[in-house]
């Protein structure tokens, strides 16, 4: 029964494509340690450099937007500081080409100029992207963000099609967050 | 003053400034968790070199094989900063290194030079 339950839960993900998923409290050192399985991955079935570059850049931007904004945080001081962000990071292949799956949880109150950020990509073509890209690398950051903007204008460059994201409401407070983005 | 150099870590660059030769150098990759913890020393030792620095003649490699967005945002004032000095008299040459077949790595040197007036800019592409 075990075995039968794993292996359909396995064959459910390859049949998506994904190549790794990960569901559950993120460090940097795991971002670390999966992003380097990644590359090795990607370089051994012979992609080519800059592929690998852009799904790197890409996973890890999400990944770093998972540590610092989820709104599913446990933290403590256990001889030294912790803190650690719930989220999800899936990985895989589709039509022959590489994609990048985020969620997380994010606060209600937080919703609205997330939304308003990425439908603002959405609407912009790669040579626009490029310019606002540059043009908020000159400027101070924004109040209450350690980077996020700057963060998404990185993976909407990279990507190939605009991103893709949604936004599931859990109750009055808390919306799951998904973002996916093609190579 | 002093030379400044730090290891490279698993997420951080090697950082290597001889300031007694004129030559400085960042090596490596660049996403670590803080980026103004890696960064703000860096920023210390140039801000203290270059306010010195007067008509020196300088040369600056950054040999950079990924950083995140929050460690370009660093790289954008460092290179505002080195652009200042060179204004000021400083014989500043800058050379960004870059895997031939990486076009990220060429596509943010070529962003970050056209804002320079005064740094003498190199793109090596590197087989």
């Amino acid at each position: 029964m075990l075995a039968k339950q794993y292996r359909s839960f396995k064959h459910d993900l390859d049949a998506r494509g994904i190549i790794f998923s990960f569901s559950g409290y993120l460090s940097e050192e795991i971002l670390y340690s999966l992003g380097n399985a990644l590359r090795q991955k990607m370089t051994l079935e012979d992609a080519n450099v800059s592929t690998v570059k852009k799904v790197f850049s890409v996973f890890v931007e999400q990944a770093q937007n998972i540590i610092r904004y989820s709104a599913e945080k446990l933290s403590g001081d256990k001889g030294q500081s912790i803190e650690l962000s719930s989220g999800m990071v899936t990985i895989g292949t589709e039509n022959d080409r590489f994609f990048i799956v985020c969620a997380n949880v994010v606060m209600a109150a937080d919703e609205p100029r997330l939304r308003q950020r990425l439908e603002l990509l959405r609407s912009m073509d790669r040579e626009a992207i490029k310019a606002y890209y540059k043009e908020q690398l000159r400027e101070a950051p924004e109040e209450q963000s350690k980077g996020a903007t700057i963060g998404l204008i990185e993976i909407a460059r990279r990507a190939s099609e605009p991103i893709e994201f949604d936004f599931d409401p859990i109750d009055e407070q808390k919306f799951f967050f998904c973002m996916k983005v093609s190579i | 003053m002093d030379n400044l150099t730090i290891a490279a870590t698993e997420r951080s660059p090697a950082v290597d400034f001889d300031f007694a030769a004129g030559r400085l150098s960042l090596k490596g990759e660049s996403y670590p968790e803080d980026a103004s913890a890696v960064f703000g020393p860096i920023f210390a030792a140039l801000e203290a070199f270059f306010g010195a620095a007067r008509d020196r003649e300088v040369s600056f490699d950054f040999d950079l094989s990924y950083f995140n967005s929050s460690s370009a945002k660093a790289l954008m004032n460092m290179f505002q900063m080195l652009d200042q000095a060179a204004g000021a008299g400083c014989r500043l040459t800058v050379n960004w290194f870059y895997a031939a077949d990486d076009d990220t790595m060429k596509e943010f040197g070529e962003d970050f030079s056209e804002d320079l007036s005064h740094v003498a800019f190199n793109l090596v592409s590197v087989e």
